[in-house]
């Protein structure tokens, strides 16, 4: 499949200090990337060099073909949507002006204000002063604001930090229809369910490298010790080996009806982190 | 490279909406018409008094309005909005000077008919002053780009505020002490001195070296601004 990104030895240093060492990676049209890792490990700093606003060190990074100095050009900044981990809205005029003003920078018609508004669910509020705007109505509007030129590539910095679950379900949701279109998403978080919900394939960034790119049901089966867990009705949890000996256990249990639940032992995203890294991913 | 007329007038609107909601800002437009209500008093104001006004609303309406919008963007995270977008730089920066040139154009007007300034050729004087806007719509831009808040904004202009606006004072004092000579090449002096030409009736070819000082002001921190606005692109 067609790539859209090509990242190849990318490296930044921000005057002695290493924020990405030695990063490649390629993302194909269409899929939604996860780049995962802890704070101040590089996600936003991968982000502005694939937008344009910061030039590596290093290294080269490539977007539809683009190579990195021509980041910055007007024609590839029509095809991308931005969401920066601090972006901001005019906070004296409504949801509906601020929109509108994009409308007018990107060159499309009003009519899709109402388009985007619906997918993130806002539609009502639209003559809202964005000043009384809730966080999540605020991270609500912004990816509203991005999708307004129907982007080929959307580039999304930690959507959902700061958001409650509702909320943060909303855009999950969001995200995925625009997903099923077409549209390629590169998307930084460290929270490890939502990549795991969204994200086609995901890479874990650690000291500015690439430590681990896979799927994240490979990446499960690949670190799984294939244990069972038996919750029993007199309250124990015992693990279990896999194989025939763990099998005769559970049919012991099953048999004597002492059996509340049974389950699987996958690793999430966050223990193979851990296991990778020695950290946590916070 | 075409400007889209469209962005420019976007920007405009949202910015002209954004200041008249701005109590902050817009009651800057207080100062030069104090100034001209108290001079107006006066039989007969000199060219030294209209220009006082006219330069005091160059600097506290045209630079310092220009300055805190600019810095508003920056401290409320949308400037980098905007440079994301397919805009361009002087699409972006034009946008953003059209209210501050409003503003301005009103208040000199406004103010001229306070102290009852008729020049002797309106076109000359225009262009003067249109010149000198370029000049002091940099400044405004370049002071708002280094700066991160409104509140940082406003005190940095000060000390320009002090030079442009009552600097061309110390032309008195130039023959005392020779390091002040700058002032007589500051764009406020100069738009002094053409305009007490304007007044004697000089045409064009006595003119013409004013403006060309006034618009090399103009074209440097033209240069600058972009330079700094494409720094503030890349990096932080
Ligand atoms: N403008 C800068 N100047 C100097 N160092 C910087 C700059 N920006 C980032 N860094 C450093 O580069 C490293 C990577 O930062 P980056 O913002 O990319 O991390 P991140 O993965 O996005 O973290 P977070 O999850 O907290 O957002 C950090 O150590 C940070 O201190
Ligand atoms: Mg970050």
């Amino acid at each position: 499949m067609e790539n859209v990104i090509e990242v190849n030895k990318l490296e930044k240093v921000y005057g002695t200090q290493t924020a990405l060492a030695d990063v490649n990676f390629q993302v194909k049209k269409g899929e939604t990337f996860g780049f995962l890792g802890p704070s101040g490990s590089g996600k936003t700093t991968t982000i502005k060099i694939l937008t344009g606003q910061l030039r590596p060190t290093s290294g080269d990074a490539q977007v539809f073909g683009h190579s990195n100095s021509a980041l910055n050009h007007q024609s590839y900044r029509q095809r991308i949507g931005v969401l920066t981990d601090n972006s901001g809205l005019y906070q004296r005029l409504s949801i509906y002006d601020n929109l509108k003003l994009y409308c007018d920078l990107y060159h499309v018609p009003v009519q899709r204000i109402g388009e985007v508004l619906q997918l993130v669910n806002l539609t009502d509020e639209k003559k809202k002063l964005v000043s009384k705007l809730s966080k999540g109505m605020l991270q609500r509007v912004l990816l509203a604001r991005t999708l307004l030129h129907e982007p080929d590539l959307l580039f999304l910095d930690e959507p959902t930090s700061a958001l409650d679950p509702a909320n943060s379900k909303q855009i999950h949701e969001g995200l995925r229809r625009l997903n099923e279109n077409g549209t390629t998403v590169f998307l930084t978080t460290h929270d490890m369910s939502e990549a795991e919900t969204l994200c086609d394939r995901v890479a874990f960034l650690h000291k500015g490298k690439i430590k681990l790119l896979d799927e994240p049901k490979n990446l499960r089966r690949k670190y799984s010790d294939s244990t069972i867990t038996l919750e029993l009705k007199d309250g124990r949890e015992i693990v279990l080996p896999g194989g025939s000996e763990g099998a005769d256990v559970v049919y012991q249990y099953l048999s004597t009806n002492q059996v509340v639940s049974i389950h699987s032992n996958e690793p999430t995203l966050g223990d193979i982190f851990v296991d990778i890294t020695g950290r946590e991913l916070v | 490279m075409s400007l889209s007329l469209k962005r420019i007038y976007a920007i405009f609107l949202k910015d002209l909406k954004d200041l008249s909601k701005n109590l902050y800002v817009s009651s800057i437009v207080i100062l030069p018409l104090f100034f001209a209500i108290m001079y107006s008093r006066i039989d007969q104001p000199t060219i030294e008094i209209h220009y006082l006004i006219i330069n005091l609303t160059l600097v506290s309406i045209t630079a310092t309005i220009q300055c805190a919008v600019i810095a508003e963007e920056k401290e409320k995270n949308t400037l980098r909005g905007l440079m994301l977008s397919p805009a361009t730089v002087l699409e972006i920066l034009t946008g953003k000077s059209f209210v501050s040139l409003v503003l301005t154009a009103v208040t000199i007007l406004v103010c001229m008919n306070i102290t009852g300034y008729m020049p002797e050729n309106t076109v000359f004087v225009l262009i003067a002053i249109l010149l000198s806007c370029v000049f002091y719509l940099g400044l405004g831009t370049l002071l708002g780009l280094v700066t991160r808040t409104v509140v940082e904004a406003s005190v940095i202009i000060m000390p320009f505020l002090f030079l442009f606006g009552f600097g061309s004072q110390l032309q008195g004092l130039t023959d005392q002490y020779s390091i002040l000579a700058f002032v007589n090449y500051m764009p406020n002096t100069q738009l002094i001195e053409f305009a007490h030409k304007v007044e004697d009736g000089l045409g064009f070819a006595d003119l013409w070296s004013h403006l060309l000082i006034i618009l090399a002001w103009g074209v440097a921190i033209g240069i600058l601004t972009i330079g700094v606005y494409r720094k503030r692109e890349m990096d932080e």
